[in-house]
C-alpha cells in the first residue's frame, strides 16, 4: 500500500494540480477519486478528512509521525516537491522560488476564479440543475464554507451578474495575454527550469484552445499554445490525464500535434 | 547581493517585509514611499508585471539585484531563503506546508478585510478631500484596472455593507484561529516564531482600535500581539514611523474573494 492517498476530482485546477505534480515526482499514491458533480466532497466520510470539504486533500501516512493530512493544492504542491525525492520542481534560486510562487498566487486568486466563474456558470451549473431540486437544496445546505455555499448556489441557479461575469471575462483576456508576455520571455511560466507554475498553469489552461478559441489560438497566443503542447507530452501529463473518469479531461486531446 | 526596500509605513504587508528584513540580517536601502498617495507607481521606483499586478494591492516592492519583487509573504519567504539557517521558516517539509497555508488563509481572508476596514476608517476622507485633478494625476499610473477600481471606490466613500459586516467576521475568525493556536500555552502560532506569525501580526494589530469586539475575550492573542511588538525586528520596523500611530495607515489592499 502506498503512503500517499490523494482525495482529489478529475485531473483539472485545483484537483490536477497535486495530480501532476505527483506524477512528475514519480511517487506512487492511492487515488481516491470525488465526484465534485454528485457533492461526495460534502459527504460525512470526505468531512473527516477535510472538514472545510475543499478538493483535494493528501494523507501521507508516516509510521513516526502518524497520518498527516494536507489541505490547498498549491502547498500541497511545494510539500510534496520537498518531501519527496525526484525531479525538482522548485528551483534552488530563491528569487526563481519568489516569482514561482507569485505566478502561483496570481493564477490561484485572480485569474482561476474568473476560469471558473465563466465554468461553472456553462458547465457545472447546467450539469447539477437537472438533478432534484430537494436533493440540491440539501446538498447545498451541507456545504461547510459559507463562500462556497454562494458560489455553489450561483452555479445551480444560474444567478451570475452581468457585471461579474463581463469582469471575469476581462481578466481572461488579460491573463491571457500576460501568460503569453511571460511564455515570450523563457520557455518556461516563471523560471528556466520546469516547474511548480507550470504544473499550476497547465492545470488551468490546458483547455484554453477550446474554451477561449478566439482568445488563444496558434496565431495569437504562439507560446502559450507551444507551452501546452509541451507540458502535455510529457509522460507523467499524460498518465495523470489519463486518470479522468468523465468527457471533461478529453479537452486535453486538443494539444495532440497533427 | 544590492537590495533596496520600498516600502509604506509599518504596518501591514511592510511591516512584515520590514521585520522580515531584520529578522534575517540582510542589509538594504530602505526607501520610504508615502503607499497612501499611490507612490508605488510613481517614476520614483522600478516596475514590472509583478508589482504592477500584485493582488495583494499596495505594498512593499523589494528589488533585488534589479528586479522588483512583490507581495509580503513571498518577499519574507525570499528573505528567509536567501539567508543561512532558515531564521523565519521551518525547514521541515510538513511544517513549511503549514506555514504557507496558515499564510494562505491570512492573506485571502483576513488581509482583504483588514484592509477594507483600514481604507474606510483611515484613508477614505483623506482621498475624499483632494481635489479632482490631485487625485486622476495619482491614480493614473495604476496598470491594475481592479486595483484603480478600489482607489475610486475608496475616494467615493462605496463601501458595501455586506462586504463590512464580512470583513468584521474575517476579523473576528482570524483572532479565534489565533486563540487556538495559542491554547496549548505555546509563545507562537506554530511553535517556533515564523513568518505565519509576522504576517498575522501586521494585519491584524491595527484591528484592535477599528474592530475591539473581535479580540475581547481573547487574552492569549493579547498576550501574542505584545509578545510579537516586543522583538527587536518589529520594534526597529515600527521605530521607522514617520506618524505616531502607523498603525491606523493603510492603503488599499487584496480584493475581497469575488468568487467562492
Amino acid at each position: 500500500m502506498s503512503d500517499v492517498t490523494l482525495y482529489h476530482w478529475e485531473p483539472n485546477a485545483n484537483s490536477g494540480k497535486p495530480m501532476l505534480a505527483l506524477m512528475e515526482k514519480g511517487v506512487e499514491f492511492e487515488s481516491h477519486y470525488l465526484d465534485l458533480l454528485n457533492f461526495d466532497q460534502h459527504q460525512p466520510e470526505y468531512l473527516a478528512i477535510n472538514p472545510q470539504g475543499t478538493i483535494p486533500a493528501m494523507v501521507h501516512r508516516n509510521p513516526k509521525l502518524g497520518d498527516r493530512v494536507l489541505t490547498e493544492s498549491t502547498a500541497i504542491m511545494e510539500y510534496v516537491d520537498a518531501a519527496f525525492p525526484g525531479p525538482k520542481l522548485m528551483p534552488d534560486d530563491p528569487k526563481d522560488q519568489w516569482r514561482i510562487r507569485w505566478w502561483m498566487k496570481f493564477m490561484d486568486q485572480w485569474l482561476a476564479p474568473s476560469f471558473s466563474m465563466i465554468g461553472w456558470s456553462v458547465f457545472v451549473g447546467p450539469m447539477v440543475r437537472s438533478k432534484d431540486p430537494e436533493v440540491l437544496k440539501a446538498a447545498i445546505d451541507r456545504i461547510p464554507l459559507p463562500e462556497r455555499r454562494v458560489a455553489w448556489r450561483k452555479a445551480i441557479y444560474g444567478t451570475f451578474g452581468e457585471k461579474e461575469m463581463k469582469e471575469s471575462q476581462r481578466r481572461v483576456a488579460l491573463g491571457i495575454h500576460m501568460l503569453e508576455e511571460e511564455l515570450s520571455k523563457r520557455e518556461w511560466l516563471a523560471s528556466e527550469q520546469y516547474s511548480l507554475a507550470d504544473v499550476n498553469g497547465f492545470n488551468i489552461a490546458y483547455a484554453l484552445p477550446l474554451s477561449q478559441p478566439e482568445l488563444s489560438n496558434d496565431e495569437k497566443t504562439p507560446h502559450i499554445l507551444k507551452w501546452l503542447r509541451k507540458i502535455y507530452e510529457r509522460p507523467a501529463t499524460k498518465k495523470t490525464w489519463a486518470m479522468g473518469k468523465t468527457d471533461m479531461v478529453k479537452r486535453v486531446k486538443l494539444l495532440e500535434r497533427s | 547581493m544590492a537590495m533596496v526596500l520600498y516600502h509604506g509605513e509599518p504596518n501591514g504587508p511592510s511591516l512584515t517585509v520590514l521585520a522580515a528584513l531584520f529578522e534575517t540580517g540582510h542589509d538594504a536601502e530602505l526607501q520610504l514611499i508615502d503607499l497612501t498617495m499611490a507612490e508605488r507607481h510613481s517614476d520614483g521606483l522600478p516596475h514590472n508585471v509583478e508589482t504592477q499586478m500584485s493582488i495583494e494591492g499596495e505594498g512593499p516592492v523589494l528589488v533585488a539585484d534589479g528586479e522588483p519583487m512583490a507581495d509580503s509573504v513571498f518577499l519574507a519567504c525570499y528573505l528567509n531563503d536567501s539567508a543561512e539557517n532558515s531564521p523565519i521558516a521551518p525547514t521541515d517539509a510538513f511544517a513549511r506546508w503549514e506555514m504557507m497555508t496558515w499564510c494562505r488563509q491570512i492573506i485571502e481572508r483576513a488581509a482583504p478585510a483588514a484592509a477594507y476596514l483600514g481604507v474606510k476608517a483611515h484613508l477614505s476622507d483623506k482621498l475624499s478631500s483632494l481635489s479632482e485633478a490631485v487625485f486622476q494625476k495619482m491614480v493614473e499610473p495604476i496598470k491594475s484596472e481592479d486595483l484603480k477600481a478600489r482607489w475610486n471606490d475608496i475616494r467615493e466613500g462605496n463601501f458595501d455593507e455586506e462586504k463590512i459586516s464580512d470583513s468584521k467576521a474575517k476579523i473576528k475568525a482570524a483572532v479565534e484561529m489565533v486563540e487556538a493556536k495559542l491554547r496549548d500555552g505555546r509563545d507562537w502560532l506554530l511553535g517556533e516564531f515564523s513568518i505565519a506569525d509576522l504576517e498575522t501580526y501586521a494585519w491584524l494589530a491595527g484591528m484592535g482600535d477599528i474592530e475591539p469586539a473581535a479580540f475581547e475575550g481573547a487574552i492569549r492573542t493579547e498576550g501574542w500581539l505584545n509578545r510579537i511588538k516586543a522583538r527587536p525586528s518589529v520594534s526597529r520596523a515600527l521605530s521607522l514611523a514617520k506618524t505616531p500611530a502607523p498603525q491606523q495607515v493603510w492603503a488599499p489592499g487584496p480584493e475581497i474573494n469575488r468568487w467562492g
